[in-house]
């Protein structure tokens, strides 16, 4: 596993990017990945804002367009997080904390397809008490996500 | 001038806690991100609505988003503050700094000037209505410069070489 990462951070690329010290290397990735979140975590903190009753004038049909907006946000978020991976694989990449954001973006997108089945999947959009249930989920994961990518700085 | 401030901010309490509690700092980024992202969805929303997308979301409805953008601006503003009062050196001179301060200021002033001049207006528009050209260069200019808000303050680190 280790001769996998230390590959992969030794590459031309990483080491570019870790290196390099235009604002077009490490400064870009880290803005896409912050655009990514903003987006993604955005989108979906609406979508649990008008499950929860806020803004109820909003037709839930319309906030379907969400989602593929979530999707977005979340793929340039991979790639850009794919990067800033590579870019410190072996020392940030192991460790705990990285592993726990990981884990918590994979519960939060579980978390988002479920609400989108709960809520779209069956003929007209209904809301629920499941449905309710998984939006606090969405935010408390997302603010967790948010906790544990943060504090990847600080590592 | 900039010294004077720096060092009279350095000398307040709330600076003294930003340095020393060492959990202060990463919290406060936290919150940040969160009122980031919170602003960035339900704002969104808003001035996607303003720009004539989403039309099947009535306007009046698409406005009690604005609550949760709010608070959002809040929490970074209350945050932004706590940077700022904690290490001023990083900031004042920092170009990427007074970037994301102009453009904070161009999307307030847009909120402002949107708000008197067509709020009005804006109550009366039914659903499925297309929006004037006003409102929708209102809505860009929203998103515009929210994420130019947001790319200065990422950028901190790194234009002007200041941390």
């Amino acid at each position: 596993m280790m001769d996998i990462l230390t590959t992969l951070e030794a590459s031309a690329f990483s080491t570019w990017l870790r290196e390099s010290s235009t604002m077009w290397a490490y400064p870009a990735v880290l803005t896409l990945h912050t655009v990514g979140l903003a987006v993604l975590v955005g989108a979906s903190w609406a979508v649990d804002l008008r499950v929860l009753g806020f803004a109820e004038g909003i037709p839930l049909a319309a906030l379907a367009r969400a989602f593929p907006v979530m999707w977005i946000g979340f793929w340039v978020n991979a790639i850009s997080g794919a990067m800033l991976f590579a870019a410190d694989a072996t020392t940030k990449g192991t460790t705990l904390l990285f592993m726990s954001k990981l884990g918590l973006v994979v519960v939060g997108v579980v978390t988002i397809v479920m609400i989108r089945r709960t809520v779209y999947g069956h003929g007209e959009p209904r809301l629920g008490t499941a449905a309710r249930a998984l939006a606090v989920t969405s935010l408390v994961v997302w603010i967790a996500a948010i906790a544990t990518g943060r504090w990847m700085a600080y590592i | 001038m900039s010294d004077i401030v720096v060092t009279w901010l350095k000398s307040t309490t709330l600076s003294h806690l930003m340095v020393e509690q060492p959990w202060l700092w990463p919290i406060s980024e936290t919150l940040h991100f969160i009122g980031l992202a919170l602003l960035v969805g339900t704002a969104g929303i808003f001035d996607l609505r303003l720009m004539g997308f989403l039309k099947r979301i009535p306007i009046a409805a698409a406005m009690k988003m604005r609550v949760w953008a709010a608070f959002g601006i809040a929490i970074n503003v209350v945050t932004g503050v706590m940077f700022f009062v904690g290490a001023p050196d990083q900031y004042i001179d920092n170009p990427a700094f007074w970037g994301k301060v102009l453009f904070l200021l161009l999307a307030m002033a847009n909120i402002a000037f949107f708000e008197t001049t067509q709020g009005a207006r804006m109550l009366k528009m039914t659903a499925d209505e297309d929006t004037p050209v006003s409102f929708k260069v209102a809505g860009a200019v929203s998103i515009a410069s929210w994420f130019a808000v947001l790319y200065f303050g990422r950028m901190l680190p790194f234009i002007g070489q200041a941390f």
